[in-house]
């Protein structure tokens, strides 16, 4: 189902996005790793920082991976070839997921070192808690990945790719953020997906915050689907 | 919603020709409105076939039961101006849109249903020319090398030979005519049996043009089965057996180039000396006039090759100062078919005749 070629050349427009991105959460985090022990950079830096990354890069690369071909129209190159629309999004998905756990997986690589290099050192339990919250992390990016991935699909302009896909991940974002300026607004906390990924939890090791990244794996995979089912049965303007 | 709501042919051309005249004459006798014409017996074994295809966009847009065949080492011309919806019903061959009624199939495949069995047979070039970015021209012809599993590299070196492209460097700094070179090489690089061309040798250079049609007659020649849409009426008079025009959505005509060049009706400019013999001319009745312009003293007269005689007996006592045939072209079918009044300037990319 998979198409090399084109795997290729999805990786190819996007390595410098993916490189920069990762490389300056990499950078951040090793930094909070060597100044602070891993409980209290967990919180800190996992609460905000790191979802805003992947939000950016879920908007950005959702966008290029289909809709941005449609608009442009360079996609009638790839459709004019036996690749079917399903082997098309089965591939894109699959980098979009790739590169997103690659994107964690050196990220949770980058915390484990600078913290085994800090003056706090890394025990097991540390490696566990990391491990942990990049699996979080890297869910609630897929999450954002499959509500942009199931927009790029549906629409055949990028402005309406980003003003939905890219629009409900900022709302997502900011709705925690509304959250925290009093009482009245607290109830936000619990329109966002973003909440699912509970930091706190994964850090006190108590019940309840693997299902929520359950559910977040859920949405991701539901969101792409349902995109990837549109996709092979709508007109394309190519 | 992106649910096959846009139309992209959006401008339709409604202008002039630039060769009528534009002077003010008595026209005697119109022209008949040519009807729709079956263009000769049907290819048996048709390889492309659109059959009552209908895809409505609104206001007008899109195909309506629109229907043609394709056969086997035939080419096809299909010709229109913006808008009228070549590009629609080649969006269908191509698998691209699904139709609201009607069926398009190449090689017997449902194009909807079975795009991929399709498209093994199938080169295609897209009208717009929209390269992947980031790539170079080699990088762009090893992609597709890749997606479509065919590398013949005898081939591919032959077509660059032959279109003088060198594809070192990156398509965002390409030329028009390099992008367009570029897509007509990965289009026939991998010797398909069937090929759906939109507009292959806009943004070429005449010499280009010029080597691009004789490679098409030179595919011809080796059996391919070549959809061409065009506004390149040389291009499609030189290289076309039969041509459909579309207005509005609905095939108009379907004609055979060889009819046209070879038609049993002739038209002739005759030129009088002097206003008495132009005017004894236009009251004498028996020959279709087709155009008079008074001030020059000069008719256009339509006959079918067996009354030409008639035609040479009617001026036989007229002083007449010059007198030729008129060649018919595609052109002057197509603009007959599209009723153009005269006046100044070409709607469309037309070599002067």
């Amino acid at each position: 189902m998979l198409n090399a070629a084109l795997l290729k050349q999805t990786v190819r427009e996007n390595a410098v996005l993916w490189t920069v991105l990762t490389g300056v959460q990499c950078l951040m985090v090793f930094s909070v790793a060597m100044n602070a022990p891993i409980a209290a950079a967990g919180v800190a830096y996992y609460n905000l920082l790191p979802g805003i990354f992947a939000g950016i890069y879920a908007i950005t690369v959702g966008n290029r991976l289909i809709c941005a071909k449609v608009d442009r129209g360079t996609l009638a190159y790839v459709l004019a070839t036996p690749v079917r629309r399903r082997a098309v999004t089965t591939t894109q998905a699959a980098f979009f997921g790739g590169s997103l756990l690659a994107m964690c997986a050196l990220g949770a690589a980058a915390h484990c070192a600078g913290a085994a290099l800090s003056s706090f050192g890394l025990t097991g339990a540390d490696v566990r808690t990391v491990l942990e919250l990049n699996l979080g992390l890297f869910l609630l990016g897929w999450a954002f990945a499959g509500i942009c991935f199931a927009a790029s699909c549906v629409f055949n302009l990028t402005k309406h790719t980003i003003a939905t896909g890219g629009g409900l991940v900022c709302a997502f974002l900011l709705l925690p953020i509304m959250a925290m300026f009093g009482q009245n607004y607290a109830f936000m906390r619990h329109l966002t997906i973003v909440s699912l990924y509970d930091v706190p939890a994964i850090m006190a090791h108590s019940a309840g915050w693997f299902w929520g990244l359950v559910a977040l794996g859920m949405i991701g995979a539901a969101a792409g689907a349902a995109g990837s089912w549109a996709f092979t049965r709508r007109d394309l303007p190519l | 919603m992106g649910m096959s709501t846009q139309h992209p042919e959006s401008d339709s051309a409604q202008g002039p020709r630039a060769d009528s005249p534009t002077r003010l004459h008595t026209p005697v006798t119109p022209a008949p409105a040519a009807p729709p014409r079956a263009g000769g017996p049907r290819p048996a074994g048709a390889v492309i076939a659109v059959e009552h295809l209908t895809k409505d966009y609104g206001h007008g847009r899109g195909v309506f039961d629109a229907s043609f065949e394709v056969g086997r080492g035939e080419v096809f011309g299909f010709v229109g101006p913006n808008g009228a919806g070549k590009t629609t019903a080649i969006r269908h061959l191509m698998g691209f849109s699904a139709p609201q009624s009607g069926r398009t199939s190449i090689l017997g495949f449902d194009c909807w249903a079975q795009p991929s069995q399709i498209h093994s047979s199938v080169g295609y070039l897209p009208g717009e020319i929209a390269l992947p970015e980031g790539l170079t021209g080699s990088q762009f012809i090893r992609f597709m090398q890749g997606l479509g599993g065919r590398a013949d590299g005898a081939r591919l070196a032959q077509l660059l030979d032959l279109f003088q492209l060198e594809p070192r460097g990156t398509t965002k700094r390409m030329s028009l005519g390099d992008k367009r070179k570029l897509a007509v090489v990965t289009a026939f690089m991998g010797d398909p049996e069937v090929l759906v061309l939109d507009e292959p040798s806009s943004g070429l250079d005449p010499i280009m043009q010029e080597r691009f049609i004789e490679f098409l007659r030179q595919e011809k020649g080796r059996g391919k089965t070549i959809l061409l849409s065009s506004h390149m009426f040389s291009e499609v008079q030189a290289v076309c057996d039969r041509v459909a025009v579309i207005k509005d959505g609905r095939i108009v005509s379907t004609v055979r180039v060889d009819d046209i060049r070879h038609s049993e009706t002739k038209t002739y400019r005759i030129k009088f000396a002097a206003l008495p013999d132009f005017g004894a001319f236009l009251t004498g009745g028996g020959i279709q006039v087709v155009f008079a312009d008074q001030a020059e003293m000069t008719v256009e007269a339509r006959v079918r090759d067996g009354d030409v005689k008639a035609l040479i007996q009617s001026l036989a006592a007229l002083r007449v100062a010059d007198f030729q045939e008129c060649k018919v072209t595609l052109e002057d079918h197509f603009f007959h078919l599209y009723a153009r009044q005269p006046q100044e300037g070409r709607p469309w990319n037309t070599p002067s005749r």
